[in-house]
């Protein structure tokens, strides 16, 4: 399991765990001290990221794309640096 | 004339029954049966919660707590994992209807509004607290109160942390350190980010104490009247329901 820490400067920690397949993501758990309004989405939002690339900018557009569909707010953290962390832990070239 | 709220004093509680009073309240107040809430309670045996969003086993030291009889709860909320001290916490909650003009849609501008309270109360006491966002309470730039915020069935949630008196040791026996090595390190580290009520005064206030202070400042801050009430039937019942069907569960514990 790949494994990477985001601190936020002046916000939240983000954790990623990480299993990737042909540069893709193949199983994700983001966990952390950030806020995310409905806080149910999480799971659903890690389900969505299952087959994406391993890409900072495609990442960060999918989940963007989730939080403005379900109406989510983020507290302490962005999509980017969500994206960061799952880079920062899968590697740009996979 | 000043609106009316709810207080309650459920004083002390196991670490299950206070996150699962908090869910019932704010089913209550989404059902309309109770007005918005201010409670105050305390947590025994002392416990560790964690946020929504943390993994249990990454964040506390499961062994040490079995060990010194801690318990430890996932909470509703967000953010970050505390150590809850028996005697040296108090804890409250707010549980108010989302239309009130407390609320805005904005999360960081609510934490500012219903901090308030807190800081007014704080101040009372002597201690020149200040907001600061994200969800913090400080004085002299140390944290001496943490905040957290949910929001469901039309009703917002927040609860949060005032500290009386600290203890960074104990503190990261039970929470987990990255390296054994770092741990003093650590427990500096928080000697010089946390503060209390007690060691800024250099003197002890009693939980009563806090308590009249912090009545009295969120009273002034929210222009409302706190009228002492009891937890409500249906309250109770859905409470105990909470916690053996969620907090007290593996299944909710260490969900992430």
């Amino acid at each position: 399991m790949l494994k990477a820490e985001h601190k936020v400067k002046g916000g939240k920690l983000i954790k990623v765990h990480l299993r990737k397949k042909d540069s893709k993501i193949d199983f994700i758990k983001i966990t952390g001290d950030f806020f995310m309004h409905p806080e149910e989405f999480i799971e659903d939002l890690e389900k969505i990221l299952i087959g994406c690339p391993l890409n900072e900018a495609e990442i960060t557009k999918t989940i963007e794309a989730f939080i403005k569909k379900h109406e989510i707010s983020l507290l302490g953290v962005t999509p980017k640096d969500f994206a960061k962390c799952i880079i920062k832990a899968g590697g740009v070239d996979g | 004339m000043a609106e009316e709220w709810r207080l309650l004093d459920t004083d002390l509680g196991d670490a299950f029954y206070n996150m699962a009073l908090d869910e019932a309240i704010a089913i209550a107040r989404s059902k309309n049966l109770v007005p918005n809430t201010l409670r105050f309670f305390r947590w025994e045996p002392s416990a560790v919660s964690i946020g929504y969003f943390q993994s249990m086993e990454e964040e506390v030291d499961i062994k040490a707590c079995n060990k010194l009889g801690i318990d430890y709860v996932r909470r509703r909320t967000g953010g970050g994992a505390v150590y809850h001290d028996r005697d040296g916490e108090l804890t409250y909650s707010l549980i108010i209807n989302e239309d009130h003009p407390l609320i805005s849609r904005d999360f960081q501008k609510t934490y500012e509004n219903l901090c308030s309270g807190i800081i007014r109360g704080l101040r009372i006491l002597g201690v020149p607290a200040e907001f600061k966002p994200i969800n913090d309470i400080i004085v002299g730039g140390k944290k001496i109160s943490g905040n957290a915020q949910t929001r469901s069935m039309n009703v917002v949630h927040q609860h949060g942390t005032i500290l009386r008196d600290v203890n960074p040791t104990l503190m990261f026996t039970v929470l987990k350190v990255p390296s054994e090595k770092i741990r003093d390190k650590m427990i500096k580290s928080v000697k010089e980010r946390v503060t209390s009520i007690k060691s800024y005064l250099k003197k002890e206030v009693s939980f009563e104490e806090l308590k009249d202070a912090l009545i009295k400042g969120f009273e002034e801050a929210f222009n409302i009247r706190l009228i002492p009430g009891e937890v409500t039937n249906f309250e109770e019942q859905t409470a105990i329901k909470l916690k053996m069907e969620k907090y007290s569960t593996r299944e909710w514990n260490f969900k992430r």
